[in-house]
Parts: C-alpha cells; sequence; structure tokens
C-alpha cells in the first residue's frame, strides 16, 4: 500500500486532488448568481484566457492528437490543424459582441436577441445535447486512464470523475472553475514542455525523426509477443508521411475541415468563458492569449506524436513502453512517449495532466449545463422568474448533482464508444446549430425567431442523422465529420425561414447598438 | 465595466416586417460595417491559406509532399507548424486593428464616451 503511494503517478495525482480541493475551498463562497455563473465577470486576460485553454484543450486534445498523428501520421496531425482554426474565428466574429452582451448563459443570447421562451428552449435542447456529447467521451477517458494506470473498473471511473465534479464545480461555481481550469492548463502545458525538452536533448529534432519514420517500410522487431494477432507490427512510413490514411477522398477532408473549424465558435462551454471577463477588450485579450496557448499545445502535441512513432520504430524502449505503444492504443502514446523521454516522474506528470485535462474539460462543460438546466429552465420557466440571487444560486448547485447523475448514466453507456466519433458529433452539432446562429444574429438584423428556432432544429437533427445513420446515405455523403453538408444547412435554413417569415424584433436596432457599441470598452 | 445583465421581458418588443425596420443609426452602422468588413477580409486570407494545404496536398501531392530539410516535407511544415503560428498571427491582427480602431473612436467622441441609448439592460 504505502509502495503504492509512493510511486511518482500517484504522488502527482494525490498533488493535483489536494490543489483542486484547495482551490475550490478558497472559491465556495458565490454570493449571487453573477459569482456562480460567471466568476463574477471578475476574470482577467491572462486568468481568463488560461481558463478558455483549459476548457478548450480537453483529454481528447491532450492525449487523442499525439495518439493519432502517432497512428496515421499527416492526417493526424491535419485533425490537430483543423482544430487550431476555431478560436481565431472565434475571437474575429463572436468574443467582443458576447461579451458586450453580457449575460450568463447561451440561451440567455437567443432569449434577449427575440424576447422568446422558445428559443430559449430550444437552445437549452442544443446546449444540453452538445455538451452531452462532449462529456461522454471525456468521462470514457477518465475511466479509461483511471484503469490503466490505477487497475480500477470502468464503473467505479465514471463514478469517481462525476464525484470530483460535482463537488468542485458544485462548491466552487464559475470562480473555483476558472481557477481549476488554468491551474489545471499549465500543468499539461508544463508536461509538454518538459518532454519536448527531453526529447530535443535526446537528439530527437523534428527533421530527423521525419527522415527516419518516412524511410521506415517493414516490420518492428520484438513486437509479436504484444500484438493481438501475435505476428510482429508492420509499416510504411512513406504512407505515414502522406495524406489519405484516414481521408480517404478530397471532399472528406474539406468536410472535416468545416466542420472541426467552425464548431468551436458554437461550443457552449466556451462561448460561456466570455461573459466572466469583465470587459470587451478583456475578452478579445482572452481569446488571444488562449490562441496562442491553443496553438503551442498542438504544435507540441503533433511533434510529440511523431516523437512516440520515432521511439516505437527504433525499437530501443523498455519493454513496458513497447507494450503499451502496441497494445494501449492512441491514448497510451503520451503517457508512453513521457516515460520513454523522463521516466516514472515525467510519466507521473502526464498522468496528473490527463486527469486535469479531463476535469478541466468536464467542469466547463458542467457550467455550461448547469447554466441551461438551473437559469434558462427552473427559473425562467418553473419560478416565471420570481426569484432571489440564493435562490439561483442554490438551483445551480443542485442541477450539478443532476448533471452528474445525467452525464455518469451517459458515461456507462458509452463503454464501448469511440472517443474520436463522439467529440465529432460534440463539434459537428455545434457547427451546425449555434454557428449559425450566433454569426447572423450578431451580424445580420434581418434574422427572425422562426429562423434561428429551424436553424437550431434542422442542424441538430441533419447533424446526428449524418452521423448515427451514415450508411443510409448514398455514398457521397457518407462523411465521417459531415459538416459540408450540415454546416451550410444550418445557415440557409436561417437564412431562408427568416426571408419568408420577415417578423424581426421591433429593437433589433436597439440590440446591435449593444453588442457592437464601444462604449463599454474603457474597462 | 459593461452593463450588467438584467431580465428582460418577452412580449414588449412585439415584431415588425422587415422592409419596415428602420435604419440603423449613422454610428452603430459604421462600427459594424468596419468590423464585419475587417473580420470577413481577415476571415478570407485565412480560408484560402487553411484551404490551399488540402487542395496542393490532392492535387500537387509531388510538391507538397517533397522534403524541405531532413524529413520535413512542405505539407507537414505548413500544416504541423505554419498552420499553429498563422492561426495566432490573423487573431492578433485582429485585435491590433481594433485596438487602432477603437482609439480613433475614443478620440473623436470623447465628450459622449461612456453614455447609452435605447435598449438599456443595465
Amino acid at each position: 500500500m504505502m509502495q503504492t503511494l509512493l510511486e511518482p503517478k500517484m504522488i502527482m495525482t494525490i498533488l493535483l486532488m489536494g490543489t483542486i480541493v484547495y482551490i475550490t475551498y478558497l472559491t465556495k463562497r458565490s454570493a449571487t448568481a453573477s459569482d456562480y455563473f460567471v466568476g463574477g465577470r471578475s476574470f482577467g486576460w491572462f486568468t481568463n484566457g488560461s481558463a478558455i485553454g483549459g476548457d478548450y484543450l480537453s483529454a481528447a486534445t491532450f492525449l487523442g492528437i499525439a495518439g493519432l498523428t502517432f497512428q496515421l501520421g499527416y492526417d493526424g496531425a491535419y485533425y490537430a490543424f483543423c482544430f487550431s482554426i476555431g478560436l481565431t474565428l472565434l475571437a474575429i466574429f463572436v468574443a467582443g459582441p458576447l461579451r458586450r452582451f453580457g449575460a450568463y448563459t447561451v440561451a440567455d443570447f437567443l432569449a434577449y436577441r427575440f424576447h422568446s421562451k422558445r428559443a430559449r428552449l430550444a437552445a437549452v435542447a442544443v446546449v444540453l445535447a452538445i455538451s452531452g456529447f462532449y462529456a461522454a467521451p471525456q468521462l470514457l477517458g477518465a475511466a479509461q486512464i483511471l484503469s490503466m494506470f490505477f487497475g480500477t473498473s470502468y464503473e467505479f471511473g465514471i463514478i469517481f470523475t462525476c464525484a470530483v465534479m460535482i463537488f468542485y464545480v458544485g462548491i466552487g461555481g464559475m470562480k473555483g472553475t476558472t481557477l481549476n481550469q488554468a491551474l489545471e492548463l499549465w500543468i499539461r502545458l508544463g508536461a509538454f514542455i518538459l518532454m519536448v525538452i527531453a526529447a530535443i536533448y535526446g537528439g530527437l529534432h523534428y527533421d530527423k525523426i521525419l527522415a527516419g519514420i518516412s524511410e521506415f517500410k517493414g516490420v518492428i522487431g520484438d513486437t509479436a509477443q504484444y500484438a493481438k494477432d501475435g505476428k510482429d507490427v508492420s509499416f510504411d512510413g512513406t504512407s505515414w508521411t502522406g495524406t489519405g490514411n484516414y481521408f480517404p477522398t478530397f471532399w472528406q477532408t474539406v468536410s472535416m475541415t468545416i466542420g472541426l473549424s467552425l464548431g468551436t465558435i458554437g461550443l457552449p462551454h466556451i462561448l460561456l468563458r466570455f461573459y466572466t471577463n469583465p470587459s470587451a477588450k478583456a475578452a478579445r485579450k482572452s481569446a488571444l492569449m488562449a490562441i496562442a496557448i491553443a496553438s503551442v499545445f498542438f504544435f507540441f502535441a503533433v511533434y510529440l506524436g511523431a516523437v512516440g512513432r520515432s521511439i516505437f520504430l527504433s525499437g530501443t524502449a523498455e519493454p513496458q513502453v513497447m507494450k503499451d505503444l502496441v497494445a494501449g492504443g492512441n491514448n497510451m502514446v503520451i503517457p508512453s512517449t513521457a516515460q520513454a523521454l523522463g521516466g516514472e516522474w515525467l510519466l507521473g506528470l502526464v498522468i496528473a495532466g490527463a486527469f486535469a485535462a479531463i476535469f478541466s474539460n468536464l467542469s466547463g462543460l458542467f457550467i455550461a449545463s448547469s447554466g441551461a438546466l438551473a437559469h434558462d429552465l427552473y427559473a425562467t420557466f418553473v419560478r416565471k422568474n420570481n426569484i432571489s440571487e440564493r435562490e439561483r444560486v442554490i438551483a445551480g448547485k443542485v442541477s450539478i448533482v443532476i448533471l452528474g447523475i445525467l452525464y455518469g448514466t451517459l458515461g456507462l453507456m458509452v463503454k464501448n464508444a469511440s472517443i474520436g466519433h463522439l467529440v465529432a458529433l460534440a463539434f459537428t452539432v455545434a457547427a451546425s446549430t449555434f454557428t449559425p446562429i450566433f454569426i447572423l444574429g450578431i451580424w445580420w438584423r434581418g434574422m427572425t425567431e422562426k429562423g434561428a428556432i429551424a436553424g437550431l432544429v434542422i442542424g441538430l437533427l441533419a447533424s446526428m442523422y449524418m452521423i448515427f445513420f451514415t450508411s443510409t446515405l448514398p455514398e457521397f455523403l457518407q462523411f465521417k465529420i459531415p459538416g459540408l453538408v450540415t454546416v451550410p444547412l444550418g445557415f440557409l435554413s436561417v437564412y431562408i425561414v427568416s426571408k419568408l417569415d420577415r417578423k424581426v424584433p421591433a429593437d433589433v436596432n436597439d440590440f446591435m447598438r449593444k453588442v457592437h457599441s464601444k462604449e463599454s470598452e474603457a474597462a | 465595466m459593461a452593463n450588467e445583465y438584467t431580465e428582460y421581458d418577452y412580449v414588449a418588443a412585439g415584431t415588425i416586417d422587415v422592409s419596415e425596420l428602420p435604419p440603423l443609426d449613422p454610428e452603430t452602422n459604421k462600427i459594424m460595417k468596419d468590423e464585419f468588413s475587417t473580420g470577413f477580409k481577415l476571415s478570407l486570407l485565412y480560408y484560402a491559406f487553411i484551404f490551399a494545404i488540402p487542395i496542393l496536398n490532392w492535387f500537387a501531392p509531388e510538391f507538397m509532399f517533397s522534403r524541405i530539410w531532413g524529413g520535413m516535407t512542405y505539407s507537414w511544415f505548413l500544416t504541423g507548424i505554419v498552420a499553429m503560428a498563422m492561426a495566432f498571427i490573423i487573431a492578433y491582427i485582429h485585435t491590433a486593428l481594433y485596438e487602432k480602431r477603437l482609439q480613433k473612436y475614443q478620440s473623436s467622441n470623447g465628450s459622449s464616451f461612456g453614455k447609452s441609448e435605447g435598449r438599456d439592460i443595465g
């Protein structure tokens, strides 16, 4: 028992948990709904930028991008490229106006823009759908990591992770969540920086490893003992460094580029973060900070995926590392590479980083969904806005418990699902629903309530159908990420229905003045 | 600090036909046009870069997958290195241009700066 507790991975994980508990304790007092849902709008650009980075760079990014690069080569790097685009578009078109609008939830935007309860309800449904599709793979990843490194069961992993979320989001609210997210971001970025230094120090330079990989063709020695089929793993470096490994056609690549690049604009937990800044100016700087962090992060992730592949091909790593790289799947590439580069302590830091990534992303999803349940549904529809600040905060905390149970159940249901598939679904739904709504809602006065609801409903149904029932579609529409079809469909639905409806809110000019005014920039 | 959000009325505003919508006041109209125009141009530039990569990958693979140095190909260099820098550069240019416009706006509206009108929610 004592030996297990003294293992670096256990020490690092306990340190992370201890810090989470301490930060949560420090931020436990949320006197007002503003404190609870948007952290009192008190976070400067550095903290909020780090928290946005923490929210955006989930476990799928921390472990997944390097894993995909290790497995797919260039096509894996292309994934990282697509993920890197979204925050920039968000900063250009949405960040500033959204902060000037300054509400509590994503659904508030639609409700206020159209004075519509129906629009709020439709937005709540989409927020819960996107957050559910995003939360499920994060929980799946958490349970897998706990199982791999600490030998726990899948069910325990799900329950444990939900319990941690209920504790730190429920007690700390947006304040605790933001500070935890910012800290957690620097833990995993720190882990990546140390891995990159170790790799360069070990002579694994980018150009050199890519040359070695691209020239390799044949079987990798001593891997048969770990492979399921009992044969040595074979590898073709020319194919790995070229395109077409995962996306077999040009249009598949274009469709993924559209879906992933525009998906970020519609992710509720990312949009919500811009309400927590004190001003629109700080919101823009936060976005810039988050983009800088994400760019460095993606660059490192792709490089480390190639480093992992190079170490694997060299066959010089410890037997445990070779075993994990053969049998452990994509999620083991970063931990195994860390172990090969820096031993048990670096592995420990990476495991803490993986938990940090999961907690950080999940907490963002919990707080966004909590706003949808407590503020949008309970306060607006059940209490008809006749509710005190204190009751709002209590409703927020109760909704976190409900979400813990809901997401936990969802996590148990997706045990055998693909993490990448579910994340792609979340991005596609976001790109096809909230992205058209926010871009057109902020920049086009002609958008109507019916247009907005039509866009949300059609975008949601089309993206879900095209992902879950791909095989029923004609071959030319069978996209892995159907952004090429669903995103234009979302935009067109809003545009056409608005043009037919023609009934715009009478005070839309006041709304535009509010979200585009430069008066609030002085703060 | 920006205006704080308060509750709002769902029905008071009502709707009107889009053809009866009065034009935006000149100041908001100019801000929106300037903002959108800058954002749109930068996005076009960014997407031209973004889509150039798959187009060249699929239609000029012999060039894109030829080596620049060591095993680094043009395609890997653009996708794994330049693109990451590009995301930041575009956002940085946008923020810098915005700050410049804001300064200009603040100096030309010094007297009325801070006043709010219309649909006040704070």
